[in-house]
């Protein structure tokens, strides 16, 4: 909901510095790529409304216009950094395991030009007054799967391996991680939330985390790497146990 | 009332909250939309003065000749556009917020899923949301308390609403309080299919700690503290002048000075490993 613009931020995904050092062309050109459309819309925006005729709606239409050119902006960043992804993608394909924190690894180098590709819509839609935008719409075109009827507005969401079912209700500043960081090691799960669960204030999902149905997170909770709530349960804890009556 | 009570046993492990999505929350289009046809006026009758300043004549007559002095108003012009445009939003949604708590009285208690209370909590939450965000997003670090003030929480005065999530309604904020980082204080709590509203009172110069969620229902009396990464349950009543900490809040403590505290706690250790150090140690190592 309305926290303040400090911690709406982006994404607290740690990308390599070697990585991103290198790779800071690919960042800007999808900056400048986003900004094509807004700017073929401004231009033909004053073309043809700047005469004696139309300039009336010129003038009626301004802030209208200030408001589209900011979603063009925002829509043409994820469709370009959606495409790249693809691209992307299909040189290596994600995938899920445990891999090495080192520039040879390919998995690791591809996850973290995931996150570059990722970094400038994610960045630009949290800055959104419609709550809804970062991660029901953005996330989903991603390939995260959110079930209909779920809040999860005001938690981070990883951008992939991550399935959300309907019905979900995720805690206010939740954080549901599919990636770890161990020393060396670099760890790559899916988390799968399924229908009806519900997840409290301030909770940390770790990677390979798996809540059936109907179970229950207490508020500042952390589920283990791996760990199973089973069905119709309430967990507590750090890491989350069963809670004893 | 017995279905109340059972809930309420439900209710105590969990702090969950947000609030779905509704037809209703596309009001921020109508906000936008009222804060920048003002935005608009003015500036039109703005750029209108100083284009007459300039050429001696005007694009439409509003019946205000323009003086010499405008000009000094150029620079307001472009940053207190925001300004304005934030002071119109507020306003015009705290009108709506007025005319909605006259249709639907707002009413403490557990309400269930298509209600009425349900539907008007849904609704009152999505008047607030874009107003609050604006007020947060400006580097004026009291709008959100003024914006508060409008939508009707009672917030004393010197009070300090850091970075962190409050609920518009039904919560009550005494004289010199602080709250800090990252705070929650809900005054509803949805639970599937029910939502729950109960006031929550936060007395005279308390202190709510970083990352502490403050669960419907509490009520911390005057110089009370909770302490850090802590909750309260729901009903919780936190006695003044103590430390409070817990998930959910289950130790006190009294408030003292640091060296105090610190003879305390090397009093504390040397108990420890007279008596019994080697299996405090065994428990360490299974954490």
């Amino acid at each position: 909901m309305f926290q303040p613009a400090s911690l709406k931020g982006e994404s607290p995904v740690p990308i390599d510095e070697r990585i991103r050092n290198r790779y800071l062309l690919l960042y800007i050109l999808i900056i400048i790529l986003s900004f094509i459309p807004c700017s073929l819309f401004e231009y033909w925006y004053v073309v043809y409304l700047w005469n004696e005729t139309l300039i009336w709606l010129f003038f009626l239409f301004l802030l209208l216009n200030a408001l589209g050119a900011i979603y063009i902006v925002q829509f043409s960043a994820l469709l370009t950094s959606v495409l790249i992804l693809k691209v992307v993608n299909l040189i290596h394909s994600p995938k899920e395991g445990i891999f090495k924190r080192s520039l040879e690894d390919r998995d690791y180098l591809f996850w973290n030009i995931r996150n570059i590709i990722k970094k400038w819509p994610l960045y630009i839609i949290a800055s959104n007054p419609f709550p809804w935008f970062k991660n029901r719409f953005t996330l989903r075109f991603f390939g995260v799967k959110i079930g209909r009827g779920t809040i999860c507005d005001n938690s981070w969401i990883s951008s992939e391996f991550v399935s959300i079912g309907k019905n979900v209700i995720i805690g206010m500043n939740s954080s549901i991680l599919s990636f770890g960081i161990e020393q060396e090691n670099f760890i790559l799960k899916k988390v799968r939330v399924e229908n009806n669960v519900l997840i409290g204030a301030k909770c940390v999902l770790l990677p390979g985390t798996i809540v059936r149905q109907n179970a229950r997170l207490s508020a500042h909770s952390y589920t283990n790497h791996n760990a199973v709530l089973e069905e119709n349960l309430i967990y507590t804890g750090h890491p989350a146990k069963i809670q004893n009556d | 009332m017995e279905r109340e009570e059972d809930l309420k046993i439900n209710l105590e492990f969990i702090s969950t909250s947000g609030v779905y999505k509704t037809p209703f929350s596309l009001i921020i289009i109508v906000q936008l939309f009222i804060g920048g046809l003002v935005l608009l006026v003015i500036n039109l009758w703005f750029i209108n003065s100083l284009y007459y300043l300039l050429t001696g004549t005007e694009f439409y007559s509003f019946g205000l000749k323009a003086e010499w002095y405008y000009w000094l108003l150029l620079p307001l012009n472009i940053y207190g556009n925001i300004f304005l445009f934030v002071f119109t939003v507020i306003l015009f949604s705290a009108s709506i917020f007025k005319l909605l708590n006259l249709i639907s009285k707002p009413k403490e208690g557990v309400f269930v899923r298509g209600s009425k209370e349900w539907k008007y909590m849904h609704r009152r939450f999505w008047t607030v949301y874009f107003p609050i965000w604006l007020a947060r997003a400006l580097p004026l670090p009291w709008l959100d308390i003024i914006a508060y003030r409008f939508f009707g929480t009672r917030v004393g005065k010197s009070v300090v609403l850091y970075e962190g999530y409050i609920d518009p309604e039904f919560v009550e904020i005494g004289d010199f309080t602080m709250t800090s980082l990252n705070i929650c204080i809900f005054s509803h709590l949805i639970y599937h299919d029910k939502v729950i509203i109960k006031k929550v009172k936060i007395g005279k110069a308390c202190v709510v700690g970083p990352h502490t969620i403050v669960s419907p229902g509490t009520v911390m009396e005057d110089f009370a503290v909770l302490g850090v990464n802590s909750y309260t349950k729901i009903n919780q009543n936190l006695k003044g002048n103590l430390i409070h900490v817990g998930t959910p809040v289950s130790i006190t403590l009294p408030i003292q000075s640091v060296e105090e505290s610190q003879q305390k706690a090397v009093k504390v250790k040397e108990d420890i490993t007279n008596s019994e150090g080697a299996p405090l140690d065994s428990n360490l190592k299974e954490v």
